[in-house]
């Protein structure tokens, strides 16, 4: 396996095989991988929030789901992978406190995040085929050229290959 | 307001010496609910980028309890309690009238978190009623909410708290030591200002 390379919070990792992509510690944020099988080129992105229209300057367009997804598709598609041929895993979009009877927007960011980066796929064409969202737990995921395989780990409930 | 740009160092001050106050009271709430002293550090305010908060507290995979508790009203905000999942345990069972070790995980897990809960509720509430003291404003606080995670999946929920409004977060980081035990337990406060809020806070203060 080729030494890990870490995706912190809003960024944006793409490689040609052979890599290992790491994001430890997912809350309410997505990891999202897309790539293509055949270029075998990868990226994976650290997404935070849904959209990046309430802010004024975006200076990281990996921590918005509508800014992530295209620039992911254009960076692999710079590595030579194909469009049509480009598939999508993702994890994440815990969440992580609930209070009785708050329905909060800033607790349902999870959510938020999951339906805005499908959104953002679906428009874009690429096909998810894989996922492991929602819920309570933080996660901790990795995904591997080598394999196509990505593995997500959860504090308590063990290991997942998706 | 990027606060990354527009924080001074008289902001800065302001901030910590409401903490420290506030963390104050905390400290004393803790010891008259444990019976032991309970020491803290001073506060230290900082602005740390967004992306850096899980790195600023620790490994992102270990282990942490936080007790999640939200003020909204004049002035909204969340406020975390944070501590090393080992330790809460041993915090936990400080409080719990019986002996918890022979009991089925599930059971020992709601009793101590139940009882975290109510400790963390109680910390944080004290920090809230001294901020209330300063500012004259009203702070109800909601039901507190535990969670048991990895302390990066925590942080990355804290980090997209203050990411909505910009690209730095206000970090005040204050711990609590409960002495007379046979190691340190300690735990973290952090508050996380809803957007605007701080601003409110700082020109009630009257250094805005």
């Amino acid at each position: 396996m080729t030494q890990p390379v870490h995706v912190g919070m809003a960024e944006m990792v793409v490689s040609r095989h052979p890599a290992t992509l790491i994001t430890l510690g997912l809350g309410s944020c997505i990891g999202l991988v897309i790539f293509d099988q055949i270029s075998r080129t990868a990226g994976m992105v650290h997404i935070m929030l849904p959209d990046s229209r309430d802010v004024k300057n975006n200076p990281k367009p990996g921590k918005f789901a509508d800014t992530a997804v295209p620039l992911l598709l254009d960076e692999l598609q710079r590595l030579g992978a194909n469009k049509s041929q480009l598939r999508a895993k993702m994890a994440g979009g815990a969440q992580m406190f609930s209070i009785p009877g708050k329905d909060s927007a800033i607790f349902s960011v999870g959510n938020r995040n999951v339906e805005a980066t499908l959104k953002h796929l679906s428009a874009e064409g690429v096909k998810l085929v894989a996922s492991d969202t929602g819920g309570s737990k933080g996660r901790s995921v990795e995904f591997s050229t080598e394999t196509m395989k990505f593995i997500v780990k959860t504090l308590g409930s063990g290991i997942k290959e998706l | 307001m990027d606060h990354a740009s527009e924080f001074t160092s008289i902001h800065m001050d302001a901030i910590r010496e409401v903490s420290n106050i506030g963390t104050g009271n905390a400290a004393t709430a803790l010891s008259k609910l444990l019976g032991r002293m309970v020491d803290m550090d001073v506060p230290v305010a900082e602005l740390v980028p967004i992306y850096e908060v899980a790195a600023h507290y620790g490994l992102p995979e270990t282990p942490v309890c936080a007790v999640l508790v939200r003020t909204e009203g004049e002035f909204s905000c969340s406020l975390i309690f944070m501590i090393d999942e080992e330790n809460a345990d041993v915090l936990a069972d400080l409080v719990i009238p019986m002996d918890v070790s022979g009991m089925d995980e599930e059971t020992k897990l709601q009793i101590r978190n139940s009882a975290l809960s109510e400790q963390g509720n109680i910390i944080i509430g004290a920090f809230l009623n001294a901020l209330s003291q300063i500012t004259g404003w009203v702070m109800p606080n909601t039901t507190p909410a535990v969670a048991r995670d990895m302390l990066g999946s925590i942080m990355d929920l804290v980090a997209s708290m203050f990411g909505v409004i910009g690209d730095s977060a206000m970090l005040v980081k204050t711990s609590l030591h409960v002495k007379d035990l046979d190691y340190e337990l300690g735990g973290t406060v952090i508050m996380i200002p809803d957007p605007g809020a701080l601003e409110a806070l700082l020109s009630k203060l009257g250094v805005l």
